[in-house]
């Protein structure tokens, strides 16, 4: 193993690339093309974003910057190595860091002080030096006094920070994120982001940056974006997401707030620049400027009011608690609330707030310590308890549970088997359970076709969606989702809340769990809020945002469009900071009146 | 619930036994098991189990832990001393029913088999499962095991392989829970109907569990990749195994009270 210690080294180019093409047969004998004649830069201290819908070729992309694919064509450089020539493979791979998806599957040590050596060992660090680079990575990222803790306790924020500095152990020279923050929440997800600027501020680490997330994007200094293995566009954030049509044509998204700037664009037809989208507060002058000037223009959308839900409470759930333990301490407590047919619950909270035991406890899984749910049974015109055994399997005819990442309960040789595994437990004829079944594959977007094929051999998108189906075809008149857009790419994530709404409208209760405050915001018709497993607010997410000081006492972040009112309210009181759609919002901001104001 | 479970039982502490070089305590360990064998007179054995009593002093573990650890062999234990005192026929007759007979020999044969038995257990969880964690343990047979990579058995990467196994459990275990909550909400039962049901019951956990450890190890080992990982090759580590001053001094301390059983009944007999 031979390594050439970069330090001195006065490369200019981090990576540099030409006409890269890689490709794989599949298991059942296609040849795909995953990354097609790309060609691109990267400068030292540079910071770039690659997006692109998932199946775009980014992982094939950066798994070849760090040697662990190789292409079948092209010309690689990085560190102005070539990439090709044998003697350099240890050179660019000791100095290339990787953090990748999912937390649990990067982590090789038994303890947290272990698992950062890994890398240092392997490169033959010696022992004073080795002892040092470790203690120096985890005080660097905030886990040096769990240095002797098991990685397995830690929570997913945690363990992608232990990630990070088991990179940084290595001193790399790039730094290469795989979709590290999508299985963290927003506050875990802020709190790496923010380790990550600072470690190109203070080291200068290049960054190459994968990611669904535009907000993320926008703090690159260069955005790529493949498709089908090409790069579509690439160029500074303000140039890529200017092209609002590519962009969402691309299978992307835009910030909330460059969306807003869109709608009032397009409403009043009035042009927009390039340096509008540079950033949030050049967006909110041109904002203002069209909302000033070409209000008169503006044509009204029509508003598409959410279906009244009826007053039929269906689930009701009385001053809640439970222990796993007898002497263990109150893991959730004190929790009521109901909800009503054809009515969407969210629940909010951080990791570890106690979300999964309360939905855990919505059919029967785990019962409760103190406290009852109930659930309304339509044929006995009556409550039934989840407390009793003899009810339980009623209770599971009425209430589906989606759990998080739901992919893992595929198991069955066939889609089909697999789907009609719940409705036959459920103990309907064959006739019921194929007809349910059929009913329920439109539903998650799924025909026919993916019926006699193996769930295993599906996509990340397509599992999830017949993980779904095995829950609509059980034919419950309650879901409970916990995450059901998690990890997906934004397209994905547009899809599976689009399911949502149809099945709302079908008069279906659904309990929706979400780290999206901007989604739970519009979605929802009641809000829960749990905190350390009490719940501290229950009701419209227009009173749980009417008030600033409530809020954050919660410490909950608003939505990132509600952030974008607020600046704009200062300008024009009438405006409605509490609508948590672009469209309302751009409606508020065109016809509310110029004397009335509305409570913020 | 699941999630608290711990690795092995090692109990935290900070003894002489708790801190002695795992090479030593595995070596140690040995030499206990082969005086635990040879110790066949009854004198013998009351001065091991004297012996095993100071282990477990020196340990300062409390006496039910060390108990806890003979309960899922007290069946064994008695069915083993059951079979011995009525099959061995020696010395004079002590009592009989029918075709059953207990004979002096027989009782002192089948009451020396529990004990050895016992001792081998309280033995192993002191010096090993109670005061030394899995990884340690993995450390010492990486280095006593040194010699066989001159046959070519790869050491490292067997110890490399049960490290990474014992950091999974928790994790496969969590994963185990979440699955088995997610098949119960999809009706699935596993503790109700025959055994056949039941087995069937596990084929909705173990299959998406297969699954999900298979996907595991494929980006485990691409992680391991890219942070550089070649085997053992050049491998140096954060926390390598040294023989302090102490650890001499307790080894040999310790393995002159694992002979001294054997000496006691020699110098008895000569008596």
């Amino acid at each position: 193993m031979e390594i050439k210690d970069l330090t001195n080294s006065s490369y200019e180019q981090t990576v540099s690339a030409k006409e890269l093409v890689f490709s794989y047969t599949t298991n059942d004998g296609t040849d795909v093309t995953a990354v097609d004649h790309v060609s691109f830069s990267v400068k030292k201290g540079e910071y770039v974003a690659i997006l692109g819908r998932n199946g775009s070729g980014k992982s094939t992309l950066a798994k070849m910057i760090d040697l662990l694919e190789f292409p079948d064509e092209g010309e690689l450089n990085i560190f102005e190595l070539n990439a090709d020539e044998d003697e350099h493979f240890w050179t660019i791979r000791s100095h290339c860091g990787m953090v990748f998806q999912n937390p649990d599957n990067q982590i090789v040590g038994t303890t947290v002080e272990e698992d950062v050596a890994f890398g240092p060992e392997n490169l033959s660090v010696p022992l004073p030096e080795l002892a040092r680079r470790v203690e120096k990575a985890l005080g660097y990222v905030g886990l040096l006094e769990q240095a002797d803790k098991q990685p397995s306790a830690m929570s997913g924020g945690q363990k992608q920070r232990l990630a990070i500095a088991g990179v940084l152990a290595m001193e790399p020279h790039l730094l290469i994120l795989d979709e590290s923050t999508s299985m963290l929440d927003p506050k875990a997800r802020d709190e790496f982001l923010h380790l990550v600027s600072r470690m190109r501020e203070d080291k200068g680490i290049t960054v190459l940056h994968i990611t669904h997330d535009m907000h993320e994007a926008y703090r690159a200094d260069r955005v790529i974006v493949l498709e089908h293995g090409r790069i579509r566009v690439s160029g500074t954030p303000s140039e890529v997401f200017s092209q609002v049509e590519l962009i969402r044509e691309l299978g992307l998204e835009l910030p909330k707030w460059a969306e807003l700037l869109w709608e009032l664009a397009n409403r009043t037809n009035t042009p927009i620049e390039q340096s509008d989208f540079e950033s949030e507060e050049k967006a909110l002058e041109a904002m203002r400027r069209i909302v000033r000037e070409k209000k008169s223009l503006a044509t009204k959308t029509s508003k598409q009011e959410n279906a009244k839900p009826s007053e039929q409470v269906v689930l009701r759930v009385n001053d809640l608690a439970y222990r796993y333990d007898k002497k263990a301490p109150d893991a959730i407590s004190g929790i009521s609330f109901d909800l009503r047919k054809g009515e969407i619950v969210a629940v909010i909270g951080h990791s570890g707030c106690g979300k999964t035991t309360l939905i855990s406890h919505l059919n029967g899984i785990l019962r409760p310590s103190e406290g009852t749910v109930e659930i309304w049974d339509q044929e006995a015109q009556a409550f039934i308890t989840t407390n009793r055994n003899t009810d339980i399997k009623k209770i599971r005819k009425h209430v589906g549970l989606l759990f998080q990442y739901p992919e893992y309960q595929l198991f069955e040789e066939t889609v089909e088997k697999d789907i009609l595994f719940g409705p036959k437990k459920l103990g309907y004829d064959e006739e019921k359970c194929k007809r349910l079944m059929m009913e329920s594959l439109p539903l998650v977007g799924l025909d026919e076709s993916v019926l006699k094929r193996s769930p295993f051999e599906l996509s990340g998108g397509q599992k999830r969606r017949v993980a779904f189906a095995g829950i609509l075809a059980m034919a419950p008149d309650i879901l409970i989702l916990d995450e059901p857009a998690a990890g997906l790419d934004p397209v994905g994530q547009q899809e599976i809340f689009g399911y949502i709404e149809t099945l709302r409208k079908q008069g279906k209760s659904i309990v929706l769990v979400s780290h999206d405050m901007d989604k739970a915001a519009q979605i929802a018709d009641r809000v829960l809020v749990l905190k350390q497993g009490k719940q501290t607010f229950f009701g419209t997410p227009r009173k749980l945002f009417s008030s600033q000081s409530d809020y954050l006492s919660m410490r909950l972040d608003a939505p990132v469009l509600m952030h974008t009112m607020l600046a704009l309210k200062k300008d024009f009181p009438y405006a409605d900071a509490l609508a948590f759609d672009v469209k309302d919002a751009a409606d508020s901001l065109l016809f509310g009146k110029e004397g009335e104001v509305t409570p913020s | 619930m699941m999630k608290d479970i711990s690795i092995g039982r090692y109990v935290n502490g900070n003894s002489v036994l708790h801190k002695l070089d795992p090479r030593v305590k595995v070596l140690l360990f040995i030499l206990y098991m082969v005086t635990i064998f040879l110790a066949n007179r009854p004198v013998a054995m009351l001065a091991t189990f004297a012996v095993v009593l100071f282990l477990a002093l020196l340990s300062r573990i409390s006496f039910i832990e060390i108990l806890k650890s003979i309960r899922p062999i007290i069946f064994i234990m008695a069915f083993i001393f059951v079979i011995n005192v009525f099959t061995i026929r020696s010395g004079e007759e002590l009592w009989s029913w029918g075709f059953l007979k207990i004979t002096t020999g027989g009782l002192e044969q089948a009451v020396m088999l529990a004990c050895r038995l016992l001792l081998l257990i309280m033995a192993t969880s002191i010096l090993l499962s109670l005061t030394t964690t899995p990884l340690k343990f993995a450390d010492a047979l990486e280095s006593l095991g040194k010699p066989l990579k001159l046959i070519k058995v790869p050491v490292n990467e067997m110890a490399m392989t049960i490290s990474i196994a014992l950091r999974f459990i928790p994790t496969l275990v969590e994963e185990t829970d979440k699955i088995m909550k997610a098949q119960s909400s999809r009706g699935a039962e596993y503790d109700t109907g025959n055994l056949f049901q039941r087995v069937k019951g596990y084929v909705t956990v173990l299959v998406p569990l297969f699954v999900s450890a298979f996907k595991r190890a494929e980006e485990l080992a691409t992680a391991m990749e890219a942070r550089c990982y070649r085997g053992g090759v050049g491998k140096t580590k954060l926390h390598p195994l040294k023989m302090k001053g102490s650890d001499y001094l307790w080894g040999s301390i310790l393995t002159v009270t694992a002979i001294l059983p054997l000496v006691v009944d020699f110098f008895w007999k000569l008596k």
